[in-house]
């Protein structure tokens, strides 16, 4: 059995910052995707900036002056907008890729044994699939019924451009489920072909290409039991028997 | 702890004030960013000085934080955190990240472990007078046991990670972990924090 996930004790850390850096940028992922820490962080981080007032402290008068020069000679940023599906899908996979590209140290895995807590974080993740994609009651069958395995595994991965892969496997099932949000399409001519990974080879499990919404939802299938990854590579159309590129991404397990 | 004193987390005309003066910065309005400044640039600078402990490198960083709060205000998300959060969060990280880009060429567990022969804990004593909120912060701050408070300061004061404290303190990571956590949770509910 996988013990439970101790990320979500981090929330205090990560309000005082004392997380190291690539910690730090792991966790921020996974606030993205869960509610319950999101919101002890937003309190943690109002409690920790009361910590300054006992070191309160007469700023110098120079600092005033200098401060308004400098404010007057920077132009302020524009205010954050809801981003048009378009502007989305112009987004190149290039930045996705050199985020996630084999580095374990910026992705966070998950592996969840009390399936409780991703039960409720994966079925709001589904809520939300719900509203906007065509295929979610397939989607959401696939991941439960998966997710109902006593072995089911969650792993979360999310790049700094706002991809996130959520992957949920069973290993006696042979099956799981990867549902990528935030991915921009293949380029043209190409297809993202993902990989089972053993220690000697690559198992072929499929094609996709994120909809104009850049979500998927994808059913992974093979020798689960003994794969060390699942990978993700761009293969020309129609795929590949073994991957011709570096992985995108690799989710070790 | 008193059950009125649970109602107010932050001055209620600080915070009215903060919010409403960083409303009209991100219109552009230098006024009201000069009055911003002037609401909380002693706790800006102050939280930078404890942890930089450096006058001139302060200075310039908590000049960088103003600057910022100057060109995102645009983008202050009232429904995270209040006006005064949001400053002193920046506050607090610009201070970390400058601690750490001045530590990435050295050794840090050797100067982690040079600091404690050196000052293995000191408490948040410090000038400063003792206005109202202050007072509160203090009194919350005693309702934590020893080792909350210690990891807790030594984070947010000495500017450690939690790797560092545990080291320091020669305790497991996960303890330590659990002793920020919990220590915040009742600094949190004593001060009657809600979002």
């Amino acid at each position: 059995m996988t013990p439970p996930p101790d990320i979500h004790t981090l929330t205090g850390v990560y309000a005082l910052d004392a997380l190291p850096d690539d910690e730090r940028e792991s966790f921020e992922a996974h606030l993205e995707v869960c509610d319950a820490c999101s919101q002890e962080v937003t309190e943690l981080r109002s409690t920790a900036a009361l910590l300054a007032e006992p070191v309160c402290r007469a700023a110098p008068a120079s600092l005033r002056e200098n401060v308004l020069l400098a404010a007057e000679d920077t132009r302020q940023l524009p205010p954050r907008t809801t981003p048009a599906v378009e502007s989305i899908a112009s987004r190149r996979v290039p930045v996705w890729t050199r985020t996630l590209a084999l580095s374990s140290a910026a992705a966070l895995v998950l592996a969840v044994g009390g399936l409780s807590f991703a039960v409720t974080e994966l079925s709001s993740r589904i809520d939300e699939l719900e509203v906007q994609a065509s295929q979610a009651e397939e989607r959401t069958q696939a991941m439960s019924d998966v997710l109902a395995a006593p072995d089911a595994e969650v792993h979360t991965v999310a790049g700094d451009d706002g991809t996130v892969v959520n992957l949920v496997l069973s290993a006696t099932q042979g099956r799981g489920v990867f549902v990528a949000e935030g991915m921009a399409s293949a380029p043209p001519e190409h297809t993202y072909e993902l990989w089972v990974i053993h220690e000697n080879h690559a198992q072929p499990a499929g094609m996709f290409n994120p909809d104009a919404a850049e979500r998927i939802t994808h059913t992974v299938t093979g020798d689960l039991a003994n794969a060390v990854a699942i990978g993700v590579t761009i293969e020309p159309e129609g795929g590949s028997p073994e991957p011709t590129t570096e992985p995108l991404m690799r989710i070790d397990l | 702890m008193a059950a009125n004193r649970r109602l107010r987390a932050v001055p209620a005309s600080g915070a009215v004030a903060a919010e409403h003066l960083l409303r009209q910065v991100a219109h552009g309005d230098a006024a009201a960013f000069a009055r911003l400044f002037d609401e909380l640039s002693d706790l800006v600078y102050g939280v930078i000085r404890r942890v930089l402990r450096d006058p001139s490198l302060s200075e310039e960083v908590s000049q960088e934080v103003f600057v910022e709060v100057w060109r995102n205000a645009p983008r202050f998300e009232e429904e995270r955190g209040s006006a005064r959060t949001w400053v002193l969060t920046m506050a607090h990280r610009r201070a970390i990240d400058r601690v750490r880009s001045e530590q990435a060429s050295r050794d840090r567990t050797d100067r982690v472990g040079r600091r404690n022969q050196e000052r293995a804990f000191d408490a948040v004593a410090e000038q400063a007078e003792l206005n109202d909120e202050h007072r509160r912060v203090n009194e919350a701050l005693t309702t934590l046991t020893a080792v909350q408070r210690e990891a807790v300061e030594l984070a947010y004061y000495h500017g450690y990670t939690y790797r560092e404290v545990a080291e320091l303190l020669d305790t497991p990571l996960g303890t330590i972990k659990t002793r920020m956590r919990d220590g915040m949770i009742r600094l949190r509910d004593a001060m009657g924090v809600t979002r």
